[in-house]
């Protein structure tokens, strides 16, 4: 099974987990993604989620000139997001209990 | 930040990635790519040895993340040429980019690209102007200077990604493909109509060369003799037409196998325009060079040196210069 399909799925709810403690731009949450152990996420993947989820008003954004390089947009979570992040833990937690179940079983 | 300062490279990237996407709706498209420029600017400012990803995939990873389904294949044929087309330039780039001397090749064709949009311009309206025969060499006729400004203009800022036509773009492309076709056509048919005029130019021009000299009815004039108004020969006549130019001989010796010798004015110039000319008859030598006939007729010698007559009929009382004013008589 190619774990690339499975994260399609996950992702928003993935993004919204890693900017939940603390905000970052977009190549940013690629490397917190990646660092977290999803190696093979794509960075326009992860720019268009971030992309989506502010247009869909569940993270805020923000504009930090940088001096060495073009300016960074920095996206945070807002108390929509984090509504949404809530229930998609619980969405993610009984599925993943499910499948567990399932494929021990099997 | 301002649009200014991102890379052309990332416009042009950018724009390929909303193509990809194009059959998507336009808001959905907007949702997907707003701020891609900037994105894409700040991913490539954190790792400098990077390179832009294929437009393609990219375009198809920011569908997939969105739960879109992939580009909808049951597009008719049109549709399904042209995204045939569009996956195969999505190839051809990509092996483009993996070879350093076809991207180095690329790299520098790439700032020419401008040359191009002007051309391509240019080949429309010259086709079109063709087509009612007001092609003038590479130009035409002043009534399609307008519609070629306009052509420039639409040309230049679709190159740029400024000006989008989403639902000419197949007509736009087929647009683009045909004037590379036609381009190196239109410039040779161009070039020959210039040509053309090129020459009948030089031809009259050339009336001012010793080489060509004066003509009659096509055929060389080697010299000219002058009779006065009594019909008695001339020597030591100099010609010059309306301009002040000398009208010279044809001095092409051989054709006509007749060498003129120049003759000389008090300034010391030697000049072919006082007749008649003194003339040599010449003869091809075993050597192949022109020499002078050893054996010549001196018959033929003197009347080359007499004219053809030792006398003309006279001119009449010159009647033509009468005042067109009758004078009054004197006794009146």
């Amino acid at each position: 099974m190619d774990a690339t399909q499975l994260l399609k799925g996950v992702l928003d709810v993935a993004v919204l987990a890693v900017v939940e403690d603390e905000d970052g731009y977009g190549y940013d949450v690629v490397r917190r993604l990646r660092a977290a152990g999803l190696e093979d996420v794509g960075e326009a993947s992860v720019y268009g989620t971030l992309r989506r989820l502010y247009t869909a008003g569940a993270l805020t954004s923000y504009v930090v000139p940088s001096e060495e390089g073009p300016h960074r947009k920095y996206y945070g979570i807002n108390a929509q997001g984090r509504a949404t992040l809530e229930l998609q833990r619980k969405v993610w937690a009984e599925f993943s209990t499910t499948m567990n179940q399932l494929l021990e079983a099997a | 930040m301002s649009t200014s300062t991102v890379a052309p490279e990332i416009v042009a990237f950018a724009r390929d990635v909303r193509e990809a996407l194009a059959d998507l709706p336009a808001d959905e498209v907007d949702d997907l790519t707003e701020g891609l420029e900037a994105d894409l600017a700040e991913s490539l400012a954190e790792d400098l040895r990077r390179t832009l990803p294929d437009p393609v995939a990219y375009a198809a990873e920011l569908r997939a993340a969105a739960g879109l389904p992939t580009r909808a294949p049951s597009r008719g044929l049109w549709g399904g040429l042209a995204d045939a087309w569009r996956d195969d330039v999505a190839r051809t780039k990509e092996a483009i980019t993996r070879s350093p001397a076809l991207a180095s090749a690329l790299a520098f064709f790439v700032p020419l690209r401008p040359v191009w949009w002007i051309a391509r311009a240019w080949v429309a309206i010259w086709i079109s102007a063709a087509a009612y025969g007001d092609e003038q060499g590479f130009a035409f006729e002043p009534v399609w200077i307008v519609p070629l400004l306009g052509a420039i203009v639409v040309s230049v800022q679709w190159g740029r990604g400024l000006w989008q036509f989403p639902r000419l773009r197949g007509l736009l492309v087929v647009g683009n493909i045909l004037a590379g076709v036609a381009f190196l056509p239109v410039t040779l048919s161009a070039y020959g109509n210039v040509d053309d005029d090129y020459v009948r130019a030089e031809y009259v021009d050339e009336g001012s060369y010793d080489v060509d000299g004066l003509a009659m009815s096509g055929e060389p004039v080697t010299n000219i003799y002058a009779y006065d108004a009594a019909g008695n020969p001339l020597t030591g006549v100099q010609l010059f037409d309306i301009e002040g130019k000398p009208l010279v001989p044809n001095r092409d010796v051989d054709t006509t196998s007749i060498q003129q010798t120049p003759a000389t004015l008090e300034t010391g110039a030697k000049v072919f325009n006082v007749y008649p000319l003194a003339l040599t008859q010449m003869i091809w030598d075993e050597f192949g060079e022109l020499v002078p006939d050893p054996d010549v007729d001196p018959a033929k010698l003197a009347a080359y040196a007499n004219g053809p007559f030792l006398r003309v009929p006279a001119v009449q009382a010159p009647a033509a210069v009468q005042p067109t004013e009758p004078v009054a008589p004197l006794n009146e």
